[in-house]
């Protein structure tokens, strides 16, 4: 074989691996949904289009970052209370702020508190006590369920601040929105949290082979923790987004990121084993996941196929990189 | 004491030792969970004993517990199905919309068939093409409900319902046992039945050690697959019995089962990895889950912290099966 | 011709050649000993017969015809059954679930009990004396069990499959004395009744009560072949060892006796050890020798923090110190090589760099936040320093050879600087230039003052790094080889506990 040649092939095995990355393919199935919606649906694709897709996968986003990093750690790691969590922020920062600007600080860091300490009990069962993650968060939405309609009296009161509102939805250039921008902003801190901090090192490390992560000095227990925590403090900022979004607050206004949110993740390549992926895919992710949603709402398709084709969009988007190992002959 | 009897006292203490560190500690712990909680009515609640209250207790039971036993039987095969409550949802849409054109027991069959052939799609993801369960059948549950919407769409004019005779009778007794009493002895002792195959000693076999039973020639991927066939089945009896409590089926109705059947059979001492556990513990889960509701009802308390008690209280109880049942999890 | 004959085996791992034309012979109704030091290549022959290791060349014939044997699946459809020390039984399963597994006695998809039982109390009856008061626990999950008893329910199932050849690979380690009878009893009446048995044990007693005959490996070829009657412990010794002792070769053994003991441990215990005493100065490598798995490893876990120490003291530069995590452990100054590579060394899904800067991420790093220009730098020289062949740091460490992810492993310590170095068999299964480039380390170590605990598998090694060697048998320190008693054969007597060689 000469050079030439070589070369050649060399370009070929690296293109493939190219549209082998998971971030790579899922941009191209968004590729393939707009170019679809479009045809369509004419001027599905259309920079407005984007935008408003965008503007509204931003809350999905935000949350789903708390469960990439929550499932990059490991260990069956998975966090089923993100979307409780978010719905008690958009509880606390309405009830707290009661729509005035002036309050709406002290709304916000209220909110970060109480989330934080729930997302502290998760840690605690988890790491501690060694509940399993699953039954962990699953059994904290039903006391978050109970803490809502304790804090909000069944009825939450107030409405989202016009400050909040306006950061939220105001239109800046080319008519991108405020979500948009504050989960640019989040987006750049998480992918700088995992790849430039000591914490997203051992988050990665403890996904990767926790038993050597252990043995590299890493302490397992207070790390896994603050995988929780960050977390809920994720899922904390996602409801306040939303508030702004939706205006006022009700007791289930978030509870839908639940499993979504685990969608977003895998279906931007990150391994529900632990320790491969990262947040860029993710975010493509909630995209993949608006625009589908979007798409099928502009298809006007009823609500009986809509959830159909979703399902089994989401079966072949999984089945392009979400499979596990065979057994070994 | 003799030196012939050494051994064998020796031999007792151990094994009933090992008996409740091993394998029984989460049913113990589920057990006397159950009689806390039952006792705790019997003082509490005045209106506990009388039959209506427990006729309606076990009505409302029983779909939780056919699902929560057909999860029992994924999870122990170290899957999990969070579709199953759409499964239930789907059957029963089925069923109850061909009451009419075909008649009870042929209606039946045909709605149990759709519940197995949901878990058959299911396994086969899971076991053939591999996917992550949790993903997996997340996604399957959006492409249940979504063609129980298709067969029944909600705000149909008048939408078909169940006999009267299946109403009626679900809500009688027999011999002064409530009729769903009865049904849960069923559910029992299908479980028991289970319990003698081949494929559930393969099931716990493959949950307990994937790559040894695959060494040792269980046929592993048949064995996942038929897990889910299996839950799909149960939801499909669950939603026999949503449809005979309430009369009519409701397109939304099994979705929030599938989490409760979850908690059902941790708090019920089945190990989430799988391997370990059984239907008898998840339906003392049920059971558990069902009489803290009935004891909140009683307590009357605030409204307000009422869901609070009953997260508190549900978490308190998984915390303690949890401990248990991760303790020998991993590997 | 023999029942059993393989001939002309050849297995390279990598650049190491585990087994050059060796052969074994043997016939039914004997049980068949197979011998030698460690490395020798006695493990890998076994898997050849028994479908787990593929070999490079194989002629194997079994009762005069050619079998070839590509899987554990058809070394079972040949009528090998085998034994190994890891366990491949369900742990929540019954004894009787667990040896009827997959072959259930089922009438319609229903199991019959009573048929499963009877059927298990048959094959586990034949061992009833290893369990207390005779009883059979058929209705005992695994689990409960003690390790030799799950062990001796490991050899039922085998021997349930009614083999021609049964494999029995220190199937004997975890087993009491009196189990060891029974296991050995029925091993008797299987070789009555025509089978072959292929017996490994590190229990030289053991070879000599059971065995007929036995094949001796050394360096991969076959050393001898001898009929044990005929032959005395300090014969087989020297087969195994061979007559050429070699000289230990350490140049830099001088003036240690000086130094200041970095580590002194003291009444160490664990689960599997007891009475652990031992002190290693600066400078110094001390090894730990004796066959495989008699508590070598466990000792260098229990030091990192990562076994549960039971009693006993350990001081640290004269600090006492006795990690309870590993990560006191660090903090503390010492490292540790894990023993399994893949599944306690490295982040098999990250890249080199990340494997590389794991334990000292702080050292690079201010307020959490990485350098990432330093962590580069510490990296790259590490990687310099041991030689590393990359082509990216951000490759994954999967991508390297065997030898290299070893050195990814070892690299990692470097940049902690510890004082003092646990080697938990650092040279398995890489190749040759691979480990010499870590010899070079270890002893640059040892100039740095740093003091080194090595286990080895390789009695070679052990005997050309160690300054002294401390032979472990059964979790306890039975003799100390120090200056020209570093030999070989004075190693290889200590570890099978002969009195002299």
């Amino acid at each position: 074989m000469n050079t030439a040649q070589l070369r050649e092939r060399m370009q070929a095995v690296e293109a493939r691996d190219l549209l082998r990355h998971p971030v790579v393919l899922s941009l191209l199935v968004l590729v393939a949904l707009f170019a679809a919606g479009n045809v369509a649906a004419p001027g599905f694709a259309s920079f407005g289009s984007l935008t408003n897709v965008l503007r509204i996968a931003a809350f999905l986003g935000v949350i789903a970052a708390g469960q990439t990093i929550v499932i990059l750690g490991g260990g069956e790691g998975i966090d089923l209370s993100v979307g409780k969590i978010a719905t008690f922020s958009t509880v606390i920062v309405a009830q707290v702020s009661q729509g005035q600007d002036e309050r709406l600080l002290l709304a916000i860091v209220t909110a970060f508190a109480y989330c934080g300490l729930i997302g502290l009990g998760n840690g605690i069962g988890v790491a501690y006590l060694r509940i399993p993650p699953l039954v962990m968060t699953l059994g904290m939405v039903g006391v978050v369920t109970g803490i809502i309609r304790v804090y909000s009296g069944g009825q939450p009161e107030g409405r989202a601040p016009a400050m909040l509102s306006a950061l939220v939805n105001g239109t800046t250039v080319g008519g991108i929105r405020g979500s948009v921008w504050i989960w640019l902003v989040v987006a750049v801190f998480t992918i700088w949290l995992l790849r430039g901090t000591t914490f997203g090192r051992r988050v990665y490390a403890l996904g990767a082979n926790r038993r050597a992560a252990e043995l590299s000095g890493i302490n397992l227990q207070r790390n896994l923790v603050l995988l929780y925590v960050a977390s809920s403090l994720y899922a904390a900022l996602g409801g306040m987004l939303l508030l702004g979004f939706a205006g006022a607050a009700s007791i289930n206004l978030a509870d839908q990121y639940q499993l979504i949110s685990i969608a977003a993740v895998v279906i931007g390549g990150t391994t529900l084993a632990g320790g491969v992926g990262g947040y860029l895919g993710t975010a493509v992710g909630a995209v993949v996941l608006q625009t589908m949603r979007n798409l099928l709402i502009v298809l006007d398709i009823p609500a009986a196929g809509r959830q159909v084709v979703n399902g089994i969009i989401l079966i072949v988007l999984l089945s392009l990189y979400g499979r596990q190992r065979r057994l070994r002959q | 004491m003799s030196p012939e009897q050494t051994p064998s006292t020796l031999q007792l203490v151990r094994d009933a030792r090992s008996w409740l560190l091993r394998g029984r500690l989460p049913v113990a712990t589920a057990v006397a969970l159950l009689m806390v909680t039952l006792v705790a009515n019997l003082l509490i609640a005045e209106n506990f004993l009388t039959a209506f209250n427990i006729r309606s207790i076990f009505a409302n039971v029983i779909p939780l517990a056919a699902v929560a036993v057909g999860q029992t039987v994924i999870v122990l095969g170290r899957g999990i199905d969070l579709s199953i409550g759409t499964i239930a949802t789907l059957s029963s849409v089925v069923t109850v919309s061909l009451v009419e054109p075909l008649g009870l027991l042929p209606a039946m069959l045909v709605g149990l068939g759709s519940g197995a052939a949901c878990g058959l799609v299911n396994g086969l993801l899971v076991a053939v093409v591999r996917l992550q369960p949790i993903v997996a059948t997340f996604a399957t549950s959006f492409v249940w409900s979504g063609l129980a919407l298709y067969v029944l769409p909600p705000g149909t004019a008048a939408a078909p319902r169940m006999p009267d005779v299946v109403v009626q009778g679900y809500r009688n007794s027999i011999l002064g046992v409530p009729n769903a009493a009865w049904l849960l002895l069923l559910i029992a002792l299908s479980w028991l039945v289970l319990k003698r195959t081949a494929l559930l000693r393969h099931v716990y076999a493959v949950g307990g050690d994937e790559q040894a039973s695959y060494a040792t020639g269980v046929r592993v991927v048949r064995v996942q697959i038929m897990t889910y066939v299996v839950g799909g089945t149960y939801a499909a009896f669950a939603s026999f019995a949503m449809l005979a409590n309430s009369g009519s089926a409701d397109a939304l109705a099994g979705g929030n089962l599938t989490l409760v059947s979850i908690a059902a059979l941790v708090i019920g001492g089945t190990r989430l990895s799988g391997g370990a556990g059984g239907a008898g513990g998840t339906i003392i889960g049920v059971m558990v889950l069902q009489l803290l509701t009935s004891l909140l009802v009683a307590l009357r308390p605030p409204t307000d912290i009422r869901q609070l008690i009953d997260g508190l209280l549900v978490i308190f109880a998984l915390a303690l099966a949890g401990l248990w049942s991760s303790r020998r999890g991993g590997r | 011709m023999a029942f059993l004959a393989m001939r002309g085996v050849d297995k390279r791992f990598g650049g190491v050649i585990a087994l050059r034309d060796a052969s074994l012979h043997a016939e039914r109704g004997e049980v068949h000993g197979l011998l030698g030091a460690n490395g020798s290549g006695k493990s890998t022959l076994n898997k050849i017969l028994t479908g787990v290791v593929a070999p490079d060349r194989v002629d194997i014939t079994i009762d005069g015809r050619p079998a070839a044997i590509s899987g554990p699946h058809d070394a079972h459809g040949h009528g090998v059954a085998a034994v190994y020390q890891e366990l491949s039984l369900i742990p929540d399963l019954s004894v009787t679930a667990n040896l009827v597994l997959a072959s259930e006695d089922a009438r319609l998809g229903f199991l019959r009990r009573r048929a499963d039982r009877e059927r298990a109390a048959e094959v586990l009856g034949r061992f009833a004396a290893a369990f207390p008061g005779g009883n059979l626990p058929l209705d005992v999950p695994i689990g409960n069990l003690s390790p030799g008893e799950q062990q001796v329910v490991e050899i039922a199932k085998a021997v349930a499959r009614r083999p021609n050849i049964l494999v029995l690979d220190e199937a004997t380690a975890s087993l009491y004395s009196a189990q060891v009878e029974v296991v050995f009893e029925v091993v008797r009446e299987l070789k009555a009744a025509g089978t072959l048995v292929i017996f490994t044990s590190h229990r030289l007693g053991e070879i000599f009560e059971l065995c007929d005959r036995a094949t001796v490996l050394r360096n991969g070829e076959l050393a001898g072949e001898v009929t044990l009657a005929d032959t005395s412990e300090s014969e087989l010794v020297e087969l195994m060892v061979g007559s050429l002792a070699r000289p230990a070769g350490r140049g830099h053994q001088v003036a240690t006796q000086e130094r200041a003991a970095r580590l002194e441990v003291s009444g160490l215990a664990t689960d599997r050890l007891r009475d652990i005493d031992l002190s290693v100065r600066a400078g110094e490598v001390v090894g730990l020798g004796g066959l495989a798995g008699q508590g070598q490893s466990e000792l260098l876990n229990a030091l990192f923090g990562s076994t549960r120490v039971r009693q006993g003291t350990m001081e640290v530069d004269g600090r006492p110190e006795l990690p309870r995590h590993p990560k006191r452990a660090v903090t503390a100054g010492l490292a540790l090589v894990p023993g399994d590579r893949t599944r306690e060394g490295l982040l098999p899904v990250r890249p080199i760099l990340e494997n590389l800067t794991v334990p000292s991420l702080r050292r690079r790093s201010r307020f959490g936040v990485l350098s990432h220009e330093r962590e580069r730098e510490a990296a790259r020289s590490a990687a310099e320093q041991l030689q590393i062949k990359y082509g990216s740091l951000d490759d994954g460490v999967m991508t390297l050879s065997g030898g290299n992810q070893q050195k990814v492993v070892v690299g990692k310590w470097l940049l902690t600087e510890p004082s003092v170095v646990l080697l938990d068999d650092p040279t398995k299964g890489i190749d040759v230039r691979a480990k010499q480039e870590l010899y070079e380390l270890i002893t640059a170590l040892t100039t740095d003052g740093v003091a080194v605990l090595l286990n080895s598998s390789d009695d070679d090694e052990l005997l050309g790094l160690s300054h002294r060697i401390l032979v472990f048998f059964e979790g306890r320190i039975v003799a100390e080889l120090t200056g020209d008693g570093l030999t070989a054969e004075r190693l290889v007597a200590a570890a099978l506990q002969v009195a002299s060689a």
